[in-house]
């Protein structure tokens, strides 16, 4: 806890480079993912970051220092490569995508580990560190490199901002953007230059093998919050730029842990929350409101039933067996649609089975008057078979929203007040009994 | 004598993944190949840590578990979670690798292994642990993989009709009753396998570069699944070898060099299929 205060505060002077690096890094490279994530393209950073290793060593190599600018020149222009000899391949070949983008991954980082391995026994002191580029290690991060950030970050921002519409369509519906005129081409090359860019600064703290997974997983969380493209971007950079910065905070506390696989999970916590709690797309949310949906549908049906069967005379008594014969109730799912509708005041229990309140009849009377206009709407409107339209029906008469029903009648000509219980036999003939 | 063994071990390595990689290719999923070799990565260090020792059984299992589990997860986040189907790949294996090195890091003394070596191998050392067969030092990774090129080979024959069908035509596979998943599941453990047992030997990259080059390369050069296969088995050797003498060469890695070798073997067959014009609709 001591630890961590002193590492949010920011005392040791150490930290202060990378925290506001991994921090930048998280949250430009969080941002600049959900453009690739939303265009399906998000396994392509996978290849890029491979990609670098061979930029980085040539770099290395033609300038014999390890300047974090040379590094990064390097690394993009092989990244750049990648994604050109990618496109060429699936332009060029039968293979597709996917192979593409393996084989050209596999080939540029197999060259890279052959380059660094050569380098290792050329080189002396001064090209240690280079190895750091696979997984990372943001604790070696130096003022420079933070700076160096900080200035493609700032370019990242600049280019997003000043493009950010006609990026949005071009995202969003390609064929759309380039029917209004924009300069597609240009724009998909942008994206690929931001998605280039923030990966070659990246690559040095969180590792080439991981960094792919700051541009994936980031946006796939905060998809699950929200559906417009502002929030996404923000919150996105938001949770890259926690993970980020936590991450850096683990290495910062155990000296041999790196940094990148520690960022990783920390995002992947966040996303595999964001899948489970998120209101509207998460997974209990959904599961919840099935439930809640089927519950609704038994409690309607069984409604209805009773209802029908009172009408047809069958008396105002009615158990399990008596609903059964036109709506099948197994036992357990019977108690338990009783329970609740009694505890809901829509049924009673008398001593040899259920009758239905005011309110329990008049809301399966509201059920079956829906079915009632689905039937003739379809019938009618549709075209379907009497002997079809029934089933239909029977799924379709949970759902009827007041303004639906109020143009369905109007468009069938009907009252607003029709009341299918009354004509219902002139207009379909009796149905047999539901065959159990 | 250590060139001809390191050399044997690349071209097993290159035939047992380089048939699967078949396989992949025409359904598509080369890059699952990729998450597969990432996402075993947690599965062989618990193996190391419980078994205690560099065996091959639990290994397998280890990897088999992983395999599967990678599978399903990414199909529970896609259909489930409502993910989209390639994030959910990207998200799950990269967790799993992190997760996996993490654990390396952790635990780098008592398992035997580190980072480096999960990616460069060891295929320089393969001829270091040998065993005698017929007066013959073999080494006991060639041993491992043999087994494993054999499985592959029995698993793949026997199922070929299956594979054919399931791989070409999905749809008519499911219409005519063939249960589609069982084959994926297989081919998911069965990548996994290769993939663990390869990794011992030569490392990740190489392994992720045999998946995928050699069946590439034979996929430019034919239609035919049958004759692929044998391209694929030419490619590797020749991968293996020019891989050898390029490391020696320039004295760099030899799975690196022999995964530039098998990229320029693909370039070359690429150039080839662009003369030949045999740029085919499928």
């Amino acid at each position: 806890m001591d630890l961590f205060f002193k590492y949010i505060t920011l005392q040791d002077p150490n930290v202060r480079y990378v925290a506001l690096a991994t921090l930048l890094l998280g949250g430009v490279s969080g941002a600049v993912g959900s453009f690739n994530f939303l265009r399906k393209k998000t396994l392509v950073g996978e290849t890029v970051a491979h990609s670098m290793l061979p930029g980085v060593l040539i770099a290395f190599l033609l300038s014999g220092v390890k300047n974090p600018y040379v590094l990064i020149i390097g690394a993009a222009i092989s990244g750049w490569l990648s994604i050109l000899l990618v496109d060429y391949i699936t332009q060029q070949s039968k293979i597709k995508g996917d192979s593409a983008l393996a084989i050209v991954l596999s080939s540029f980082f197999g060259f890279g580990i052959v380059l660094l391995t050569v380098i290792q026994s050329n080189y002396g002191g001064e090209q240690s560190g280079l190895d750091h580029y696979i997984f990372g290690n943001a604790a070696a991060m130096t003022p420079v490199d933070s700076t160096a950030f900080s200035w493609v970050s700032g370019l990242v921002l600049i280019l997003v901002l000043s493009f950010y519409h006609s990026i949005k369509s071009v995202v969003f519906n390609l064929e759309y953007a380039d029917a209004i005129g924009i300069n597609v081409r240009f724009i998909d090359g942008l994206i690929s230059f931001i998605t280039i860019l923030s990966i070659s600064v990246g690559i040095k703290a969180v590792g080439i093998v991981m960094m792919s997974a700051l541009l994936i997983i980031p946006p796939t969380a905060a998809r699950f919050w929200t559906n417009s493209l502002v929030r996404l971007l923000l919150l996105s950079g938001f949770f890259g730029a926690l993970a980020g910065w936590l991450g850096a905070f683990v290495s910062y506390s155990q000296v041999s842990m790196p940094t990148g696989p520690w960022t990783i999970v920390i995002i992947s916590l966040i996303a595999f929350i964001s899948m489970l709690f998120a209101p509207k797309r998460g997974v209990i949310y959904q599961r919840w409101s099935k439930l809640l949906l089927k519950r609704r549908i038994n409690e309607e049906n069984l409604l209805k039933t009773a209802v029908q069967n009172e009408v047809r005379g069958g008396g105002k008594l009615f158990n399990r067996r008596s609903i059964s014969q036109r709506q099948f109730f197994e036992q357990r799912l019977w108690n338990r649609t009783v329970r609740r509708l009694r505890r809901k005041g829509l049924i009673k229990k008398v001593h040899t089975g259920f009758t239905l309140s005011t309110e329990g009849r008049s809301y399966g009377a509201e059920i079956d008057r829906r079915h009632k206009i689905w039937e003739i709407y379809l019938q009618r409107r549709m075209q379907m078979s009497i002997n079809l339209v029934h089933d239909e029906a029977e799924t379709m008469e949970h759902f009827l929203t007041p303004e639906i029903e109020a143009e369905i009648l109007g468009e069938l000509g009907l009252c607003s007040r029709f009341n299918p219980l009354l004509e219902i036999h002139e207009l379909v003939p009796d149905r047999p009994l539901n065959p159990l | 004598m250590d060139a001809f063994w390191i050399i044997v071990t690349g071209f097993l390595v290159a035939s047992s993944t380089g048939m699967l990689g078949n396989l992949l290719l025409l359904r598509r999923m080369s890059m699952m190949g990729d998450a597969l070799s990432h996402a075993v990565l947690p599965g062989i260090v618990i193996a190391y840590l419980i078994s205690g020792s560099r065996a091959s059984v639990p290994l397998f299992l280890g990897a088999i578990i992983m395999g599967v589990l990678t599978t399903l997860l990414i199909q529970f986040f896609s259909s489930k979670g409502k993910m989209q189907a390639d994030a959910a790949m990207g998200t799950v294996f990269t967790f799993l690798f992190a997760v996996g090195v993490i654990l390396v890091t952790k635990f780098a003394g008592e398992a035997d292994i580190d980072a480096d070596c999960v990616l460069h191998g060891e295929i320089a050392f393969v001829p270091l642990q040998t065993s005698s067969f017929l007066g013959l030092g073999v080494p006991t990774p060639v041993w491992t993989l043999l087994i494993l090129l054999g499985l592959i080979q029995l698993v793949f024959w026997v199922g070929y009709k299956g594979w054919l069908l399931t791989s070409f035509n999905s749809e008519y596979a499911k219409s005519i009753g063939i249960k589609t998943a069982i084959w994926h599941y297989t081919l998911m453990a069965s990548t996994s396998v290769a993939t663990v047992v390869s990794f011992e030997s030569v490392g990740a990259i190489l392994v992720i570069a045999f998946l995928v080059v050699p069946a590439a390369t034979a996929y430019l050069i034919t239609d035919n699944l049958k004759r692929m296969t044998l391209y694929i088995l030419a490619q590797g050797l020749l991968s293996a070898v020019f891989g050898y003498f390029l490391s020696e060469w320039v004295g760099g890695s030899i799975s690196g060099s022999m995964a530039v070798a098998s990229f320029i073997l693909f370039a070359g067959s690429f150039v080839w299929s662009k003369k030949r014009g045999l740029k085919s609709p499928l």
